[in-house]
């Protein structure tokens, strides 16, 4: 029967089915109650968004929760999308601002302060120069801990995933001088924390 | 410990810049770095290099970062992500509403959605064309009683269309295939069926391949 499916889509099957279907459509449909569209949407969507949301987190488990948390909110959402934007730049803004709430609602064992007091890499009297890559991304690592939410977010859409101040704006709903803000104020704590600046 | 956020209206970076010896501003400085700013002082100033040095090596380590990531991050299985997600979906199925099908009197009904979703695929056995929007409208009523037209719908379906089709000659057959579809597969009483074409899209690698029935 036409449109019937399985019960059990083997793993990769929702792809096969509507591997050359336009997003807007799949939204469409899945916003009157297709799950099957809705599922090539996560299948295609889902793994760009773990690497934004594992970035913003830092941490893989955390970042795998809050994409599907997003997931999950977009199909509750869907039937009032309307297609304002593309599919893919509505689950970027949802999955981010997700990822602000769990930073959010961290609890900082450390504080901005705490920033200079990190010691300063010795990079005159660096051993070997693998050692000193490997040390300054273990560092940049910790110290992106040390920034607020906001920054953080503002940082890793910037320096990261490459995106524009506009579009982070957006996507962050801030306006694009607080965006400029808080990228210079992670950019100063970061490079405080990593000792390439006072 | 409070969580450590920023207020909502956030200060612009004059607040927390610096003068360099110079006299340039840290924030202009970057920012000149940042859009490749071809400014003379900024090659000879050893304040201006120094605060610039400071950028690079960050940039550096989010290099290090990036390859890191490439390298230790395992491949997403977005089959596993996609089954997580659809199991919590299907508790908040949004099935819309029963249709009549049958006779009249029959009690033989079909959700919105599921019959949505078979005439989309009807439409799609054409060469070409995908389908996005299907609204079922009525039954419109209207006949006399125990008339199979009184429980008759309207199918309003909106297609992409591969450019360079004839548009009226295409319609025809999406709306025989859906038609079709709906009184031998579903059974469902139809009035009209309305296509209405929402974008003209040169097909992925030139096929026009339908999908299969």
């Amino acid at each position: 029967m036409a449109g019937a499916r399985r019960l059990t889509a083997p793993p990769g099957a929702y792809g096969d089915v509507a591997g050359d279907t336009d997003d807007s459509l799949l939204a469409v449909r899945a916003a009157e109650g297709d799950e099957d569209a809705f599922a090539v949407l996560v299948q295609r969507h889902g793994p760009a968004l773990i690497r934004l949301a594992t970035r913003l987190l830092g941490n893989r488990t955390e970042a795998e929760d809050a994409v599907q948390d997003g997931f999950i909110s977009a199909w509750r959402a869907l039937p009032e999308f309307h297609g304002r934007s593309s599919f893919g730049t509505w689950m970027y803004r949802i999955v981010t601002n997700r990822c602000l709430n769990v930073l959010r609602g961290r609890r900082h064992v450390a504080s901005l302060e705490l920033a200079g007091e990190l010691p300063a890499a010795e990079h005159s009297a660096s051993p070997a120069r693998i050692t000193e890559a490997r040390d300054a991304v273990r560092e940049l690592r910790d110290a992106l801990d040390l920034l607020s939410a906001e920054q953080r977010a503002c940082w890793v859409l910037r320096a990261l995933d490459g995106r524009s101040y506009e579009f982070i704006a957006d996507t962050v709903g801030i306006s694009l001088g607080a965006v400029r803000a808080r990228v210079f104020r992670a950019r100063r704590c970061l490079t405080q924390a990593l000792g390439a600046w006072r | 410990m409070t969580a450590h956020t920023d207020p909502p209206n956030d200060p612009s970076p004059q607040d927390d810049d610096e003068h360099l010896p110079c006299g340039r501003l840290l924030s202009r400085v970057w920012d000149a770095w940042e859009q490749q700013a071809d400014d003379p002082h900024l090659r000879s100033c050893p304040h201006c290099r120094q605060a610039v040095h400071g950028l690079d090596q960050l940039g550096s380590a989010v290099l290090g970062l990036r390859e890191e990531e490439a390298a230790d991050a395992p491949a997403t299985d977005a089959a596993v992500l996609t089954r997580r997600v659809m199991d919590v979906v299907r508790l908040e199925l949004r099935p819309g509403r029963p249709l009549p099908l049958g006779e009249p009197g029959e009690d033989l009904w079909i959700t919105e959605a599921v019959a949505a979703r078979a005439l989309r695929a009807a439409a799609e056995t054409v060469g070409g064309v995908r389908a996005g929007s299907c609204r079922i409208v009525g039954p419109l009523g209207g006949g006399p009683a125990g008339d199979r037209a009184a429980g008759a719908v309207e199918i309003v379906l909106d297609v992409h269309t591969p450019a360079d089709a004839f548009l009226p000659h295409l319609a025809d057959r999406v709306r025989d295939r859906v038609r079709d579809t709906a009184d031998r597969e579903l059974g469902m009483a139809v009035a009209a069926v309305d296509i209405r074409i929402t974008d003209r899209v040169d097909p992925p690698g030139g096929g026009k391949e339908g999908r299969t029935p």
